[in-house]
């Protein structure tokens, strides 16, 4: 009996601790340095007691650092914050990662979100065109092809970002774009650069005059008096949802589910608004600037196909521009 | 008779125990490496090999990589043996100001010698944009591809020819100059009639270093190519890694196989012209100077308006791009700011972490190899034999061969769980720490060397013969003798350690970053004006590092330090 009891009252304790979400939480995030610093600073005012150690780099490299530590058999990371939902849907695949029921998803809309909750879209980020305001103003991806473009083109590796992957996979499964899109961009003398961070560098700076690149950076980086402009592209644009996962071998679960709840909450979906993104939840309005949602054309993707074309996908583009 | 036997059982173990060390950092996973690129997964298996070298994108690969390595060989040795020449040959005034500056784009890592390069030169230069200089806007940067790679690599690899040249003049007879001068031969005769020809190996075992540094280079490339599509060995290793993650360690082991093969003809080249120009100088003559007469302002004005070039211009850049408040506008009292400064000493977390990192990694590799270089070093001068060859052998290949090559080899043995613990050392410091120990023994080796060899045998075998067991002579008598210049390779270790990009950047993992991987990835990511002020923190801290070694190499034995004649 007092076997029980105290069997209890450690529980109590244990639960206790778990409500007060103290301890140490990794972050594994493709999000920009500043908007993830902001991000945990956010997180960090609700639950003053969770230490995160935030680790960023693009979706593809952020992934295979989490390969090799799987294969080395101590994944660190408690939460996962990257890019796309593909990348995700591999991870639930291989059973990495933990679902959490208890979170409050009735803001979102349905497409947002996993339906057995393993990963939840927090925005919407779309891929368009960035580009120098010397330049005229393209209208159709096609314009990439153009002589006028020749050379003057840069794009971000899917072999670092996780956007790109997305991107390539939706412009080459649109029927007006195709498989040989790419084919002709890298005739077209297109660069490939690591991320859409040096996308926007190079744009800004005027090394080349258009990048293909997500919409926020564009907009934040004409915000900030850069000479760039960004076009939502005729044909459509490509999308990611930014989604956020527990995985199962998380060291301190309950930390990363109070981290899932606020990047789901209004506070944290304003926060997103705030540093320039689409945000999902369809209670918080867009950042000034933005179309409507329900305005913008994106091109569709087939998240099984895009799955098991991935690696494909990365081999070609690395065929094509070399890297 | 029992005496001798005792010491040679305690002289059986150092061995052993040098072996096991040297094996398991060194040979074991060089030999791994090679054994990934014919037989993947244990089994003979051409497959990966065949497909690999039948890639279109390798064979682009190594051509642009021999085309860049080569004319930065050839920039190399000419400014290289130039300023050795009126370095090590004239009696130019200002030497060592002059080498300590020539020597400084090897000290400061590459990754921030491109990042300077790039931030002078582009449309976005905050300083030709200040001028009015800047290229117009939709101008590729001048320095992106293999113009811009050759012309930077070979800046950064001129000192190598410039210590190689250096070293070679220093054993010229003095009496062959003098007797010349004697007979009224100019200067500019001597240098071309007796000089270059006495030292030509010397100078081509220089541009072979060159050479081989270049091979292994990852920072300048991989910063000056990228943005341009143009990538070399060591940048498509790199890129196959993070791309493909594990997945890509078969084929990116065999391109390591091929850059490995080319460093070894390299390799071959060096030791096989070192050999060759083995002149003992005359230590009663004097060394005899050329003197310049005259012409000697000339001179100067032109060695010290070069550095001014090479050196000062591109570090300006780099100040003024910390100190613009964006990227792409010019530095005038509007834009000027501290706030990227605050922001990467206070508040990027991923800075503060690398900055511990580096120095815990630094300061341990440096203190360990300084350790076992004090044991090898004293089997390898003064029980030459078999053994202490080989060991000098595999401990000198992690560090002749490029970094990309070692750190894939130690990928392959580290990655998976250790035999017996069970625990990996991927994800820790531990994997880029036993990857260091490879990489930079040889580096106090061979200072160490160089101070026993100026140890007189005699006080040890006096020690012997007074019954000193082994331990007992190198505690006593050896180590003392020897610590400055174990000291010295350890400051030196240090100094390169801090500053190591190409191995860590195939090594590091989450919250395990070096400083060289975050300069590189800031950059990369197009986080530009922070990558330069965090360059301007590591250029100081390296010159200042150097600067202090300066100060405490009044202590240590004679030509220690690269920078000091």
């Amino acid at each position: 009996m007092i076997g029980k009891l105290a069997i209890a009252a450690v529980l109590a304790l244990l639960s206790a601790a778990a409500q007060a979400q103290s301890g140490k939480l990794t972050l594994y995030t493709s999000q920009p340095d500043r908007i993830a610093a902001e991000t945990v600073a956010a997180f960090n005012k609700q639950h003053p007691g969770v230490t995160v150690e935030t680790f960023r780099s693009g979706t593809t490299e952020v992934m295979n650092k989490l390969a090799a530590e799987f294969l080395a058999g101590d994944p660190k990371p408690d939460v996962l914050f990257i890019a796309d939902a593909v990348t995700m849907e591999s991870l639930k695949a291989d059973d990495r990662l933990l679902a959490d029921p208890e979170a409050d998803v009735t803001a979102f809309p349905p497409a947002a979100y996993d339906r057995e909750k393993t990963y939840f879209g927090s925005k919407l980020i779309t891929t368009g065109i960035v580009y120098n305001t010397a330049a005229p103003r393209p209208q159709s991806w096609l314009d990439l092809l153009a002589p006028a473009a020749k050379g003057q083109v840069v794009l971000p590796s899917p072999l670092y970002s996780g956007a790109a992957v997305i991107h390539m996979a939706a412009v080459s499964a649109a029927p007006m774009l195709g498989t040989d899109y790419y084919a002709k961009l890298a005739e077209n003398r297109a660069i490939a650069v690591q991320g859409n961070g040096a996308v926007v560098t190079q744009v800004a700076g005027g090394q080349r005059m258009y990048g293909v690149l997500v919409e926020f950076m564009a907009l934040n980086a004409r915000a900030k008096g850069s000479p760039v402009d960004f076009v939502f592209p005729k044909e459509g644009v490509s999308a990611v949802t930014e989604p956020v996962a527990i995985l199962k071998t998380a060291k301190n679960p309950e930390a990363a589910k109070a981290f899932v709840a606020f990047i789901l909450s209004k506070p944290g979906q304003e926060l997103a608004a705030a540093q320039g993104f689409l945000p999902a939840r369809t209670d918080v309005a867009p950042p000034p600037g933005f179309p409507k949602p329900a305005e913008l054309t994106i091109l569709p993707l087939d998240i099984a196909a895009a799955t098991r074309d991935t690696q494909a996908l990365k081999e070609r583009f690395s065929q094509l521009f070399g890297g | 008779m029992l005496r001798r036997l005792g010491a040679t059982a305690s002289e059986q173990a150092l061995c052993l125990g040098l072996i096991v060390f040297v094996g398991a950092i060194s040979a074991a996973p060089l030999a791994r490496l090679l054994l990934e690129g014919i037989a993947p997964g244990g089994r003979l298996d051409l497959g990966v090999l065949a497909s690999v070298l039948g890639a279109p994108r390798t064979w682009l690969a190594a051509e642009r990589t021999l085309a860049t390595v080569l004319v930065s060989t050839a920039i190399a040795t000419v400014l290289g043996g130039a300023f050795a020449l009126l370095v090590g040959a004239t009696d130019l005034r200002g030497k060592s100001a002059l080498a300590f500056i020539f020597l400084l784009p090897l000290m400061i890592p590459s990754q921030v010698t491109a990042i300077a390069w790039i931030n002078l030169m582009g449309p976005a230069s905050p300083l030709l944009k200040t001028l009015g200089l800047a290229p117009a806007p939709g101008t590729p940067h001048p320095l992106y591809g293999f113009a811009g790679i050759s012309a930077v690599m070979g800046l950064e690899h001129a000192p190598l020819v410039f210590l190689a040249f250096r070293a070679g003049l220093k054993t010229l007879p003095g009496e062959v100059i003098e007797a010349a001068e004697l007979q009224g031969a100019s200067r500019f005769r001597i240098i071309g009639t007796i000089v270059l020809p006495m030292t030509l190996p010397a100078l081509a075992a220089g541009a072979a270093l060159a050479f081989v540094s270049a091979l292994g280079n990852f920072g300048t490339p991989a910063l000056l190519g990228i943005p341009a599509g143009y990538s070399v060995l060591t940048v498509l290793i790199y890129q196959q890694l993070a791309g493909f993650g594990p997945n890509a360690i078969p084929e990116t082991a065999v391109l390591s196989l091929l850059l490995g093969l080319l460093a070894l003809v390299g390799i071959a080249a060096e030791r096989w012209l070192s050999r060759r120009h083995d002149v003992r100088a005359d230590q009663l003559h004097a060394r005899r100077l050329i003197s310049l007469g005259h012409v000697a302002p000339f001179f100067e004005a032109s060695a010290w308006g070069l550095l001014a070039l090479i050196v000062a211009v591109p570090l300006a850049a780099l100040v003024a791009a910390a100190l613009v408040k964006a990227y792409g506008l010019p530095l005038t009292s509007d834009t000027l700011t501290l706030d990227n400064l605050s922001y990467v000493l206070t508040e990027h977390a991923a800075t503060a972490r690398a900055a511990a990192n580096s120095l815990l990694l630094a300061a341990t590799t440096a203190v360990i190899v300084a350790g076992i270089s004090a044991l090898l070093g004293y089997l390898v001068v003064w029980r030459d034999n078999a053994i202490s060859r080989g060991l000098a052998i595999a401990a000198e290949l992690p560090y002749a061969l490029p970094g990309m090559v070692l750190a894939l080899a130690t990928i392959l043995v580290f990655l998976q769980p250790l035999p017996l613990v069970h625990v990996s050392l991927y994800g820790t410091l531990g994997i880029i720490l036993a990857a260091y120990l490879a990489r930079f023994l040889v580096l106090a080796l061979k200072t160490t060397v160089a101070g026993y060899l100026q140890i007189d045998n005699a006080l040890e075998e006096a020690a012997a013969l007074e019954g000193a067991g082994l331990w007992r002579r190198i505690a006593s008598v050896i180590l003392p003798l020897a610590a400055p210049a174990v000291a010295a390779g350890a400051v030196l270790v240090f100094l390169v350690a801090l500053n190591e990009l190409t191995v860590s950047a195939l090594l590091w993992s989450a919250g395990h970053e070096t400083l060289g991987v975050v300069v590189f990835s800031l950059e990369q990511a197009g986080d530009s004006t922070l990558a330069a002020t965090l360059s301007v923190l590591v250029a100081a801290a390296t010159v200042a590092l150097m600067a202090l070694a300066t100060v405490a190499a009044r202590r240590l034995p004679q030509g220690v330090l690269p920078w000091q004649g």
